[in-house]
């Protein structure tokens, strides 16, 4: 018996269990159309499923300009107290405005994770001028969000991602998309090999039963709800979870009790 | 309320040799990912068509859903000059024999290798076009130039662009401003916002709800829709009642 299944296919926001979403955006993008980017369309989309809390990091900030990404990010989390929260966004191109926009950007007790797009930045995450971007959250001992692509991505790979976490233990690394559609293999060896790796949800092709496999290969503790809302409406990965095959309990951790053991919301 | 009667446009049977996680490649296990979903009913084509021979893996598909009510074939086609398929009168005839309910092609160097240009296939869009079968395109297949002259050019032809993305709204727009007989398949336009932003400009019709299951779970395209802030009446049309149109069902 699945108490989440009725309401899912009568489109009603889940009772019952707490919806934390760790991976998600906020407005424009230079290369599509998003119909709902702003914070309140955000809001209003996760009202209608029944998400809680998003963590979100703007998308501006990581091809152009960190400062106005994380602006606009602290302006969604602050429009929006106890349903938006922040990611701080770095960029190893630039170490010290990196380190500067952790500091401002964590002054803020809305901001709860860093967020690092080793594609979109182009640098890679072995760069040197990461360390103190990895430093500081290692101090803190915070998530960092990673955009992980398995071996397509030269800068951020699955592999990269996982030589990182290994060499800050002290951090608390989610791998974004877990590595993308075909990278779920990879990432459930690298989660079973290091033990602050986090895989999330995240994702526009969704593999059958990619749930139910990272379930049973890595239990559900270390698997965090995300959607990309805005990339992508946060609706379809509702279903996803909400009707997989694994047990309620594992359904309760993955959409936000994990996430609620870690982080003060 | 009632649950939505689910009709998905894109689903297929057969082994892949790059599966993204699991290989599910039968019919039954196709049924096993529609019943988790919730969804009843299928067009479906062959991996073995896409990915290997057209011809055989028409006819692989033809044995493997054979005995498996609520699946129904879709055939993947090439133009007829090389001798490879019929003549398209002939090639129609094959098709309704068969019970077939729309035609995939890839063209493209890198897909199937023809063009979809008139010199090429354009007797064979005609007679699809004249039968009222729906021709389907994967967007990867195709450029946008090349769906826009094949709507201009054969206005009666129904065309399904499949796997379109949050990336396409761009050119997905224009094209729907223009040409009714376009539709879209929903596994992967998964924009915020999308489905309430497309009804409210075109209407549910262009709509048409869709998986790639077993590749992709279905359980996403379904919470896509159920979630989805338009009317019930849009619901249902987007769900199965577009598609049941389109292929000229009764009581649709």
């Amino acid at each position: 018996m699945n108490p989440f299944e009725d309401a899912i296919h009568a489109g009603l926001p889940l009772e019952g269990v707490e919806i934390i979403d760790m991976h998600a955006h906020l407005g424009p993008y230079y290369n599509m159309h998003i119909p709902a980017s702003g914070a309140g369309d955000m809001v209003r989309v996760m009202d209608r499923c029944g998400i809680r809390r998003t963590v979100v990091s703007a998308n501006v900030g990581w091809d152009t300009d960190i400062v106005l990404g994380n602006d606009m990010m602290l302006q969604a989390a602050a429009a929006h107290p106890g349903r938006l929260y922040g990611a701080c966004m770095v960029n190893g191109n630039h170490p010290e405005l990196s380190r500067d926009e952790l500091e401002r950007c964590f002054a803020r007790p809305e901001v709860l994770i860093v967020k690092i797009h080793p594609w979109g930045t182009g640098c890679r995450l072995d760069d040197r001028r990461m360390k103190g971007i990895y430093e500081f959250a290692s101090k803190r001992g915070l998530f960092v969000l990673v955009h992980t692509w398995y071996d397509g991505d030269p800068f951020g790979s699955q592999d990269l991602f996982a030589a990182t976490a290994r060499d800050y233990p002290q951090a608390r690394w989610i791998m974004g998309h877990s590595g993308g559609p075909c990278g779920s293999r990879r990432a459930v060896e690298l989660a079973a090999a290091v033990p602050n790796i986090f895989l999330d949800t995240t994702l526009s092709m969704c593999p059958a039963r990619q749930i139910e496999f990272f379930v049973k290969e890595v239990g559900p503790e270390r698997i965090l709800f995300g959607t990309d809302n805005p990339f992508i409406d946060p609706r379809p990965q509702i279903g996803r979870v909400g009707l997989a095959d694994i047990p309620l309990a594992a359904k309760i951790d993955i959409f936000g009790a994990n996430a609620r053991r870690h982080l003060a919301f | 309320m009632d649950r939505l009667e689910y009709f998905d446009c894109n689903c297929s049977v057969g082994r892949v040799g790059r599966p993204l996680l699991l290989d599910i490649p039968d019919a039954a296990g196709l049924k096993g990912e529609m019943a988790a979903a919730g969804v009843g009913r299928a067009l479906v084509y062959h991996t073995v068509a896409r990915y290997g021979d057209p011809v055989l893996g028409n006819a692989l598909l033809m044995k493997e859903i054979a005995g498996h009510p609520g699946l129904d074939p879709v055939w993947v086609i090439l133009p007829p000059q090389t001798g490879e398929m019929p003549a398209p009168d002939k090639l129609v005839e094959d098709l309704r024999r068969g019970g077939v309910k729309a035609a995939r092609m890839y063209p493209g160097r890198s897909r199937h290798g023809f063009s979809l240009a008139d010199w090429c296939a354009g007797g064979v869009l005609e007679a699809l076009g004249a039968a009222g079968i729906p021709l389907m395109l994967e967007t990867e297949s195709v450029t946008w130039d090349e769906v826009f002259a094949v709507l201009d050019r054969h206005r009666g032809l129904p065309v399904i662009m499949t796997e379109c993305s949050y990336r396409h709204d761009r050119f997905l727009y224009p094209l729907l401003g223009r040409f009714e007989t376009l539709h879209v398949e929903m596994s992967r336009f998964l924009g915020a916002g999308v489905i309430e932003d497309l009804v409210g400009r075109f209407g549910s019709r262009p709509l048409l709800f869709g998986t790639n299951m077993p590749v992709y779970t279905g359980t996403a395209a379904v919470s896509m829709l159920t979630y989805a802030d338009i009317d019930r009446r849009d619901k249902e049309a987007i769900a199965g009642g577009n598609l049941r149109r389109l292929l000229g069902e009764a009581g649709s």
